[in-house]
């Protein structure tokens, strides 16, 4: 661009000093390469500036109607993306100007967010709900280093994010010192190790090809981030009509899923309809609500039980297959398991003791068949250990577990014979087992019933009561409080649950919380729900500003132990480990003295708090409040001061 | 080596302060199960949670089979042993948990038929 930003060159510096130290240093070197030192003089006015840089008689144009950015927005709004998630940086002034004005602040819908984690973290849990990417843009350098952890999660997770970074341009092009700091060479290089595609075009075709390219791969099985860079010079650059028509967008591929080998398959069915005790472990399966029913058609065609390992809604907790509370007699007993997408199949199949010596049980009979369908495979990097450790299976699948489920229906069909009725009996066994479940989920949420602080079985089921008869949606998973929603509550629609982090990145929860919100607010108004941990919480409370800002309704709880509960238990073990005993576990691991007042905070960004609640008689009416609240469109926090787990 | 079983023997045989002497046992027993984190991974009513620690109020464990869980533990708990918990407090912990009120019936507690039904 030679445009605009060489007035220096054309020499009004020559005798002029400009305050500020960088400037000046950097103005004294252009000055030393290109004529000799002069005295110093005023800074030149503006009419003096344009008195020495344009020819006479010629202004300089300064503005320009359309520009590459623009392009860039064009490309954007045919792959049918809703938002664009920002906090602002200037590396992107250019595209934030176009998407809002030029592309008129719709599909995508610019949404402020307060940290980059938030930006792209929101699209972690959309995603989940909508069935579909949003976008992300973060600044250069800095605003990818804080938009890392949320990458992180979402690829551990399988899920797309489009994220897009930008640099400015080219050394001569660049204002001195902070475009320097946000300017990188390798602009994916910080998060590469955790997004399944980026580039960093050189032109305007380039993005364009790119980016279409990476929204196909992103959504592909295994789905994951990808990060686009768009250069400065770039957006930035006057856009001639000429240069536009010859620019073109490439349609979006949608490329089938890669499903199973029909062979594969076969062997699959044999051992699954030969087997007396067959169980089938899900974990992160399903996307769509076919692929529960699908799941759901298979379960009962085998009366096999399904163990949920939750890493989506997978399977309907009324449903009498499903016994994931006895996942350790059924593995005791399996001789054939089928382990749907397993995030860790050797973690599933093992129990691991954790003492000094650290030793390793087979959770399943020792001989039982293990048949993987699985994109485990295709997305595999060598630095980060998310691949967990290495597990063989007799019969292993590489496919996407969704797409060739109707596949392995119809091999079993073909191969179940005459064992219709010794199935049959299987399932009255199972349906006796799971019968016994539900009442010894109840006698034990029974137990600290009227205690405080409030138990979280209490909690979950005051909070139910109130929302039975809401079409509501769960934006968190139970693995911090003792799994009671899939003990006691009735999740049947693909959409009530979506899973968890992924990658154990604190923070997850209130960021995918609010993503997951807003696609929930899109499908027509559904309530959605967040139990959201104190610490999580900390990490990224301003979401709820995001949140009050762009009217999207949710429900927070604040799991309010005041700990970093699960560091507690660590260190703890590490204590008595060491005879020293437990007494200061507490130092480093909790949030006491002073108490954090969370509804205070709530109401300080924007949005409606409530508490906190101790007594748990006060908690089914402090919800109601909050729902109510909802209704007007607002985001709610209920700081409930809660046990533990 | 069991003390706990001991010391109710004889809170039984002398029956005298019964309730005060008891009392005594539980409380500092709830002390110690307060402040040595007892409740961090079984919950402050001992009432269990699925992924940190089974239930152990009002506990079915001989006193013996309790002291060797604590000094022994399976895997994640942490180990108390003699050092940090002399079998004497293990026995007021003990105690206490023994003396747990007995909770409320699931029956009685309609909220938890509102919710999965079957
Ligand atoms: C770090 C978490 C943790 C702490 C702290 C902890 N426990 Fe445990 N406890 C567990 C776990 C997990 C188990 C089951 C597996 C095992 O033995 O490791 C268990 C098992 C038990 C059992 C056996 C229950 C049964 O019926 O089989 C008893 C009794 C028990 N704990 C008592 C205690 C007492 C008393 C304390 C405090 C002095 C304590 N625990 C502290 C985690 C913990």
């Amino acid at each position: 661009m030679s445009g605009t930003g060489n007035v220096d060159r054309r020499g009004f510096l020559k005798g002029a000093a400009v305050a500020g130290s960088a400037t000046i240093a950097a103005e004294t070197t252009a000055r030393a390469q290109t004529a000799p030192a002069a005295p110093k003089a005023a800074a030149p006015t503006a009419a003096q500036m344009a008195a020495e840089t344009q020819p006479p008689g010629e202004e300089e144009k300064l503005t320009t109607e359309k520009t590459g950015s623009d392009f860039m927005v064009d490309v954007c709004k045919t792959l049918g993306i809703e938002y664009m998630a920002a906090c602002p940086g200037s590396t992107f002034r250019g595209l934030q100007e176009s998407f809002i004005n030029y592309g008129k602040n719709s599909k995508p819908e610019w949404l402020t967010c307060l940290h980059e984690e938030v930006s792209v973290g929101m699209g972690h849990g959309y995603a989940k709900v909508a069935g579909k990417p949003m976008a992300a843009m973060v600044h250069g350098t800095v605003g990818t280093q804080h938009s890392a952890m949320a990458l992180y999660n979402a690829w551990c997770d399988r899920v797309p994010i489009i994220v897009f970074t930008a640099s400015a341009g080219p050394i001569e092009d660049r204002r001195p010192g902070i475009e320097w700091y946000h300017t990188v060479q390798d602009g994916a290089a910080t998060v590469r190790d955790f997004t399944k595609w980026d580039d960093y075009p050189w032109s305007l075709q380039g993005f364009a090809e790119s980016t279409v390219r990476a929204y196909q791969l992103a959504t592909s099985q295994p789905q994951a981030p990808v990060l686009i860079t768009a250069d400065g010079k770039l957006q930035e650059m006057a856009l001639t009509k000429a240069a536009n028509a010859k620019l073109s967008i490439p349609k979006l591929n949608h490329p089938t899923q890669v499903a199973a080998d029909p062979n594969a398959l076969r062997d699959a069915a044999k051992l699954l309809v030969a087997a007396e005790n067959p169980v089938i472990l899900v974990d992160r399966y399903a996307r769509t609500q076919k692929g529960v029913n699908d799941l759901v058609r298979l379960a009962e065609l085998l009366q096999a039980p399904v163990v949920e390992n939750r890493g989506r809604m997978n399977f309907p907790t009324t449903h009498y297959l499903s016994q994931w509370e006895r996942s350790g007699p059924l593995l005791a007993q399996a001789d054939c398991i089928l382990a749907l997408e397993p995030s860790d199949l050797f973690g599933q199949l093992t129990r691991v003791r954790d003492q000094i010596e650290r030793t390793f049980a087979s959770k399943a009979r020792p001989g039982a068949k293990v048949i993987a369908i699985s994109t485990h495979d295709l997305m595999v990097r060598a630095n980060y250990q998310d691949f967990q450790r290495y597990s063989a299976a007799d019969v292993s699948i590489t496919a996407d577990g969704e797409a060739s489920m109707p596949y392995l229906i119809e091999a079993v069909q073909r191969e179940i014979g005459d064992r219709k009725s010794a199935f049959e009996a299987r399932g009255q066994k199972l349906l006796a087992a799971y019968k016994g479940l539900a009442d010894r989920a109840r006698a034990e949420a029974a137990v600290a019933w009227d205690l405080g602080p409030i138990s979280s079985a209490r909690m979950y089921a005051e909070l139910y009561n109130q929302v039975k008869d809401l079409d509501w949606a769960l934006l968190s998973d139970g693995g911090f409080s003792s799994n009671w929603p899939h003990r006691l509550w009735p999740i049947e629609k693909s959409y009530q649950f979506m899973g968890g982090s992924g990658g154990g990145g604190v923070g997850y929860q209130p960021v995918a919380a609010l993503g997951g919100a807003l696609a929930h607010r899109d499908a027509g108004g559904r309530t959605a729900i967040s139990i959201t941990g104190d610490g999580e919480f900390n990490m990224a409370p301003h979401t709820l500003w995001t949140a009050a800002h762009h009217k999207i309704p949710y429900l927070t709880i604040i799991q309010n132990n005041r700990a970093y509960h699960q560091e507690v238990m660590h260190i703890q073990h590490m204590a008595n480990r060491h005879n020293r005993g437990v007494e200061n576990a507490v130092i480093g691991t909790t949030m006491r003295d002073p108490n954090i007042s969370y509804a205070r905070i709530a109401e300080g960004y924007g949005a409606v708090g409530i508490g906190p609640i101790t007594d748990p008689k006060d908690l089914g009416p402090a919800i109601k409040r909050g729902l109510d609240a909802m209704k007007s469109g607002q985001p709610v926090l209920i700081d409930a001061v809660m046990q533990p787990r | 080596m069991n003390i706990g079983k001991i010391a109710l023997a004889a809170l039984a045989f002398f029956a005298m302060p019964a309730a005060s002497s008891w009392a005594a046992d539980a409380a500092n027993g709830k002390k110690h199960f307060d402040n040595d984190g007892c409740w961090q991974c079984h919950g402050y009513g001992g009432q269990g949670a699925l992924l940190t620690g089974p239930q152990i109020s009002r506990t079915k464990l001989t006193f013996d089979q309790f002291l060797h869980q604590l000094r022994h533990p399976a895997s994640a708990m942490a180990p108390y042993e003699e050092a940090i918990m002399p079998d004497a407090t293990a026995s007021d912990i003990y105690a206490y948990l023994e003396a747990m009120p007995e909770p409320p019936q699931a029956k009685d507690l309609p909220l938890l038929y509102v919710t999965k039904s079957k």
